[in-house]
Formats: C-alpha cells, sequence, structure tokens
C-alpha cells in the first residue's frame, strides 16, 4: 500500500539509480529528518542531551565500522582506539588554538593515517587472524595513550576540550551541539547510502565475498581493503573528535577502552552487517537499552513496592538485556535490519502475498 | 470569639506548615557502578548511606532537612553516568557522587559547568583537591598521591629517619590508577636520595609471577603495593613463593577483610595504608547496629556492617552531612547548591567521633588535609602502626597544583 510501485518508472539509467526508488521511502526519510530536526522543540532536554545525542554519535561511529566489517568483510576488533586516536588528535588540536572545524578534520585525518598503516600489517591475514592483528592494535594504542604523557597529559590524566565554535558561532546550548552530532550523522549516513550504488561499493562488496575471485576479475582487493580502513578509519576519528567535543567535553584513555570496542562491534552485529537503518538500531539496542531495562526494573520495585537489594536490582537488568539481545538475534539471525528489510518486502506485497519475493 | 480562635490556629497551623515545607528533603544523586569493576565496594557503600540516612531522618534530620539517596547503576559506562547526572540533576538532587573513575571523569565538567557539588572521594582526579580551580569537587579523604607519600613517610620513620640505603619496590597494576603515584615517588626518591624501583603487573593480576622474581632479585627492605581485590591475594602468594616476609608489605587502602580471608594464613603482618578507622567498636556503627538495625529498618545484612567499605562509607557521608549541617546553620530558606559549598568549605577539625582525622576543609583545599593511617593486620584484627598524620604535603600539592592548571588551559 505504502510500498506502491505502480507508476513509478525510470526513463534514464540516472533515475533507476537514484537512492530511493519507491517514493514513500524518500517521503518517510525526508520525515525523519525534518522530525530530527524539530527535535529540540518535540522532545526534553533531557531525552534530548542524554539519549539522542549520544545516540546519534555511537551510530555514526557505527556505520564506520559497519563499513569495513559489513561491506569489505574484514572483522575489525580495534575500532575504539582509533576512535581514541582522533579524539586525542582533536582535542590537542583545538587545545593549542586550532579552529574546531579544522581540528576535527585533522582528528579524522590521524585517526585514518594511524588506521591503515595498522591495517597494513593486518591485510596479510584473514578473518579470526585478522580479529586478533586488531586486537593487538588496540592494545598497542591504549598502552601508548596511557603511557605517552604527550598523549594523555599523563597517567590518570583528562584534558579538557574547549568549548566548541563552528563557523564563528560559539556552539554552547544544548540544541547546537545535538545539531553538530545530528549534521555529521547524517552526513555518515549519505555516504553509506550512496556507497550501495557507487563503484567502490561494489568492489568492497566483492572483495567482501571472495577476495581472489575479485582479484581475478580486476578489482585489486589489497587497493579496496585498504581503502576500507582508511575510510571507515577517517569515520571513526572524526566521530571520536565529535564525542568529545559536544558530548564528553573531556578526553580520558578509558572512554575508547577494548570494552567500547567490543560494544561497537555488537551495535554492528546485532543491526546487521552492511544495513544502514540496522546500524541505527542496533547502536540504540545496545547503548540505550541497558539503561532503558534498568529504569524499568527500577520502576516495577517501586510499583510493587518490592524491597530488592540494591546489588540485586542492578545485576537483575544485565542479566534481562543479556536475554533480550540473544532473544533478538535467535528471532533474526540477519540483525535488526533485516526486520525492517522483511516489513518492506510484506508491504510492497501486499495485498498479494503470493507475489512476495 | 471561637472564630477568632479558630482563625488563630489556622494562621498558626498555616505558618507551621510553612516552616515544616521549607525544611525540604536535601536528595544525594549516587550514580554508581553497582555491578562492573566498582562492585566490590559500591554495595557497602549504599548500604552505609542509606544506614546514616534513615539514623539521621528517625532523629528529625539534619537541621530539619530529611535526607534521601537516589542510586541508580551506572555499569561504569560514562554515557550512562551522564544520563544518571542529567536526570537527577532535574529531580532537583544538589549533591552527587559517582564512585566509579571514568564516570566521575565523564560528569565532572557538566557539574562544574552547572554549580553542583560533586563528592569525589578515593576515584577521579587526584587534583581536585586544588579548591580554587574545582571549586565545585569536594574529593574529601587522602589522594592516592597522599596515601603513597605518607606511606614512604612512615618507611622513612621506620628506618630511622632516613630513606638513604633503603630499597622500596613499587608494585603496581599496569593500568593508570597503579601509575598515579609515580610523580610523588619520583620526587621523593630525589628528595630523600632514596632507591625506589617500579614493578608493573599485567592486568588482571592473575599472574604476577615474573614481576615478584624481578623483586626478589632487587632485594628490597619494603615493597608498597598498589592494586585492588584479588591483587592481594595474589601478590601474598608471590610474596611467600619468593620469600619475602609480608611486614614488609604496605598496600594502597583497598585491602579488605575479604582478601585477607582468602590469602588464607599468610595475611599476618600485612600492613596498609587507612583512611577510616576500622574499629568495629566506633560509636557511629554502634549506634547504627542498635538503633537502625535493631529496629529492623537496616538497608541490607548486619553483617555487611563488619566489611571496612562500608566503614568507608559512613565516614564520607558523615562529612557529607557535616556540611549539610553547616550549609542549614548558616543560610534560611532552601539549601542551594552554593550553601552546600560554602558548607562544606566550613568544617573545621571534624573527625566524628574518631572514624577519621580531623578534617578541615577550605576553599583553596578541598582535599581535607590528606590524613591517613597505617595498620597492620595481627592476624584477628587491624592494628595502628601509626596515628593519623600527612607527610609531603608541598610535594603532593605541587603535582596537584601543576595538573589542575593543565585543566585551566
Amino acid at each position: 500500500m505504502f510500498y506502491r510501485l505502480s507508476g513509478v518508472r525510470h526513463f534514464s539509467y540516472t533515475g533507476d539509480r537514484s537512492l530511493y526508488r519507491i517514493p514513500f521511502e524518500r517521503n518517510a526519510a525526508l520525515a525523519l529528518l525534518a522530525a530530527a530536526i524539530l527535535a529540540p522543540w518535540i522532545i526534553g532536554e533531557l531525552t534530548l542531551t542524554s539519549l539522542v545525542q549520544p545516540w546519534l554519535i555511537w551510530t555514526s561511529a557505527a556505520l564506520g565500522l559497519n563499513l569495513v566489517v559489513g561491506w569489505a568483510g574484514q572483522l575489525h576488533l580495534g575500532y575504539a582506539a582509533v576512535m581514541g586516536v582522533g579524539a586525542y588528535a582533536g582535542t590537542h588540536a583545538a587545545r593549542s588554538g586550532v579552529p574546531w572545524e579544522i581540528a576535527i578534520v585533522l582528528a579524522g585525518f590521524a585517526s585514518m593515517v594511524i588506521g591503515s598503516v595498522f591495517s597494513i600489517a593486518a591485510l596479510r591475514v584473514k578473518g579470526l587472524y585478522l580479529a586478533l592483528t586488531t586486537l593487538a592494535m588496540q592494545f598497542v594504542i591504549d598502552w601508548s595513550i596511557v603511557h605517552l604523557s604527550v598523549v594523555s597529559g599523563g597517567a590518570l590524566a583528562s584534558l579538557r576540550a574547549p568549548d566548541m565554535s563552528l563557523l564563528g558561532f560559539e556552539i554552547n546550548g544544548t540544541a547546537g551541539l545535538y545539531y553538530v552530532a545530528l549534521a555529521w550523522c547524517v552526513l555518515v549516513t549519505i555516504f553509506m547510502m550512496n556507497l550501495r550504488r557507487s563503484a567502490l561499493g561494489r568492489a568492497l562488496m566483492a572483495v567482501r565475498e571472495k577476495d581472489y575471485a575479485a582479484e581475478i576479475i580486476g578489482v585489486r582487493s589489497f587497493v579496496f581493503k585498504l581503502v576500507a580502513f582508511a575510510a571507515s578509519s577517517f569515520i571513526a576519528g572524526v566521530s571520536g573528535a565529535v564525542l568529545i567535543a559536544t558530548y564528553y567535553h573531556i578526553v580520558t584513555p578509558d572512554q575508547f577502552s577494548t570494552q567500547v570496542s567490543i560494544q561497537v562491534l555488537a551495535m554492528v552485529i546485532v543491526g546487521g552487517l552492511g544495513s544502514i537503518i540496522g546500524t541505527y538500531l542496533g547502536t540504540a539496542l545496545i547503548l540505550i537499552m541497558p539503561g532503558l531495562v534498568a529504569a524499568l526494573f527500577h520502576g516495577a520495585t517501586e510499583l510493587f513496592d518490592l524491597r530488592i537489594g540494591v546489588e540485586t536490582l542492578a545485576h537483575l537488568p544485565n542479566a534481562a538485556y543479556g536475554a533480550l539481545i540473544m532473544g533478538c538475534l535467535l528471532w533474526e539471525p540477519l540483525g535488526l535490519g533485516r526486520l525492517y528489510h522483511n516489513m518492506r518486502s510484506y508491504l510492497i506485497a501486499w495485498p498479494f502475498g503470493y507475489l512476495k519475493k | 470569639m471561637k472564630i477568632k480562635l479558630l482563625s488563630l490556629c489556622a494562621v498558626a497551623a498555616c505558618s507551621l506548615g510553612t516552616i515544616a515545607q521549607s525544611q525540604e528533603t536535601v536528595k544525594f544523586g549516587l550514580c554508581y557502578d553497582l555491578s562492573r569493576s566498582y562492585s566490590f565496594a559500591t554495595p557497602s557503600f549504599v548500604q552505609a548511606a542509606e544506614d546514616l540516612a534513615t539514623l539521621v531522618n528517625d532523629k528529625g534530620g539534619i537541621e530539619g532537612h530529611k535526607v534521601e539517596f537516589l542510586v541508580q547503576d551506572t555499569a561504569n559506562e560514562p554515557q550512562r553516568g551522564i544520563e544518571c547526572y542529567e536526570s537527577y540533576k532535574r529531580e532537583g538532587v544538589l549533591i552527587f557522587d559517582t564512585m566509579s573513575t571514568p564516570v566521575s571523569q565523564a560528569v565532572l565538567p557538566r557539574a562544574m559547568r552547572d554549580g553542583n557539588v560533586m563528592m569525589q572521594p578515593l576515584v577521579g582526579r587526584g587534583d581536585a583537591i586544588v579548591g580554587d580551580v574545582f571549586d565545585w569537587i569536594f574529593p574529601v579523604g587522602p589522594t592516592y598521591w597522599g596515601q603513597a607519600a605518607n606511606a614512604m613517610d612512615y618507611i622513612k620513620q621506620q628506618s630511622g629517619g632516613s630513606l638513604e640505603d633503603t630499597k622500596v619496590a613499587f608494585v603496581f597494576m599496569d593500568h593508570p590508577f597503579g601509575y598515579e603515584p609515580q610523580p610523588v615517588l619520583e620526587e621523593i626518591t630525589k628528595r630523600e636520595n632514596a632507591d625506589i624501583r617500579f614493578f608493573p603487573f599485567p592486568l588482571p593480576g592473575v599472574d604476577q609471577s615474573s614481576v615478584w622474581s624481578q623483586v626478589r632479585r632487587y632485594g628490597p627492605d619494603w615493597v608498597l603495593f598498589w592494586g585492588i581485590s584479588n591483587m592481594h591475594v595474589v601478590a601474598a602468594r608471590e610474596m611467600r613463593r619468593n620469600g619475602i616476609p609480608m611486614e614488609k608489605y604496605i598496600g594502597v587502602n583497598w585491602v579488605s577483610k575479604t582478601d585477607i580471608e582468602n590469602m588464607g594464613g599468610l595475611g599476618k603482618g600485612l600492613k596498609r595504608s587507612s583512611v577510616v578507622d576500622s574499629d568495629l567498636e566506633n560509636p557511629l556503627r554502634q549506634e547504627i547496629v542498635d538503633k537502625v538495625y535493631g529496629a529492623g529498618k537496616g538497608a541490607g545484612d548486619v553483617a555487611g556492617t563488619e566489611n571496612s567499605y562500608y566503614m568507608v562509607g559512613l565516614a564520607l557521608y558523615s562529612i557529607a552531612f557535616e556540611a549539610i549541617r553547616i550549609a542549614a546553620e548558616q543560610t534560611d530558606g532552601p539549601l542551594t547548591a552554593e550553601a552546600i559549598k560554602a558548607g562544606y568549605e566550613s568544617i573545621r577539625d571534624f573527625d566524628n567521633a574518631g572514624l577519621t582525622a580531623a578534617v578541615t576543609v577550605t576553599p583553596e583545599d578541598h582535599g581535607g588535609g590528606g590524613k591517613t593511617r597505617i595498620e597492620s593486620w595481627d592476624g584477628e584484627t587491624w592494628v595502628q602502626e601509626t596515628d593519623w598524620f600527612s607527610a609531603y604535603d608541598d610535594i603532593v600539592w605541587s603535582i596537584a597544583r601543576d595538573a589542575a592548571s593543565k585543566y585551566e588551559d
């Protein structure tokens, strides 16, 4: 009904390759974008600053990881470290007087250089070996950040990020910081959506499916793996800098630990490899759901006046949350993004279910 | 006449009502890590906080102000800590605690910007004792720099007033927490011409064998140990294996009774630096056991009150309560964050019936003096080796001021 295809005709190759082939999807995306722009007036300040804004920033970061894991098929367990490089590079640049708009780009390039250097070593190995190599990279960068006081400012030190200003405007209000995060997230999303229909994206997918088969048909898999790592590292670096500039306001070594790498990977896997809407959903599940589940348990104990010890009350939501993730993956092993896809293909054929592909 | 009397009564009732209303509840926001890294201590802290609140509220509150603790688990994740802080801020909480270094570092810039009091004892950045930079942060209690300096002074006293020809091995976890005392120890080494060597062991600290054989070859007179929970147990085993007597061991304040029980019989003679009185006969603890647990209103099991983390919790919150008491005395009308800040900064020589060292907080010094004492385990209980003291304050403060100045620019 909504996803109506009748009357939609493409008379040129450009039209056929347009971003949205179904008008409803384009309109829905525009409506979502409008809602996101109006969000500071629609939703409460608390939800905006402590839920929506981190969700957007982490989604941008997770999309970058999806580029290398979902599109190019290279397992990456050191992604948070690459974000950390960007966060430190951006903060140091801004502290030494570089304007934020340049500092953020510098952060992206710093991450890109370091991420690519590590990937060259990583590209000689595949699969689980690659996973371990990238994990080692996480430890090397963590170690360097903690032990090089030039970077971290000393053990257990933290560097405060200067207040943000972009193009001469001071950005300090809730809405302003939110818009910076939103703008970056929209940019990354548009890039990722276009990846699907570009030569680069197709080359990455060829490498993912079988790298030597790709090589045989003329796709230089080494180069494209390197490009995938470089591009995803750039996104990671900028996301790290945006995270510090608009949300944490202070950078410390343990913000980008191994645990965070695993979390971002979980966002991508729960969301669905190679799925953009899935990355949004996966990030929401991993980042926001634990707090919501805990609040739910808290509310329930107050409602029924249960006297549960603080320790049990803290651990129960964790168990429930773990079960929730397992449930999601059992229900749809291909990730949350697949759920949207299923709904879409059902609605495209509706009410003629037998036409469903 | 009758009507007049009635209306008089009504007026009286109204005015009484307003008085009762103006003494509103003081809310504490505890954004604690109750399920991850810090869960070895936080449940005891919460138990202590809630018991203390019950005791004080039953007596009519702090100068008429009831106390309420709002507790939320952050799972040691910065963004959940920020969410907790932001939501409690909107519920009218004026005084926060995080009890986790990552969460404390994430919340600190916001508390500084919003002007809310943040307790930050024993975790987070040590330079927060510099009150003229961190005006809203109150890490009352010793910093790890202060603890290390005091332990070195104890070693100096034991070595006949000089650290020359005394070998000290600093064994620590390879983590920012372990590296924190390093600058202080280096300064002391320079000043006293001492011989200190650093031995980091890798996380999670269950295998320290390679480090301890290096320590044995070094042949230290004293061992300073910076680790948490089970790391102490592993260290005790390795010391026995390498023939280093337990009497030479001085642990950071996180050595608990549970760790000593886990050491089997090896813990006898071990020393730790202590930030609170761990004597179970402490009058405040006794009062809580009698009045709160006696009335069945305890926040947990009564055995939980014998834990040394419980005592730490009691100490920290009684200092905060003292700040609120002074604030309530100094101001009429509702308590604000400014009033509590001023209350904190007016604490003078407060030792809370021997629970902690006498604490004096000033607008410049938010650390309260940084006193610790050294205790040793005699196989049954903790024996005081020294009285409350602090040493090398100039070194600790120059390092703190140096670090704080980096925050400012």
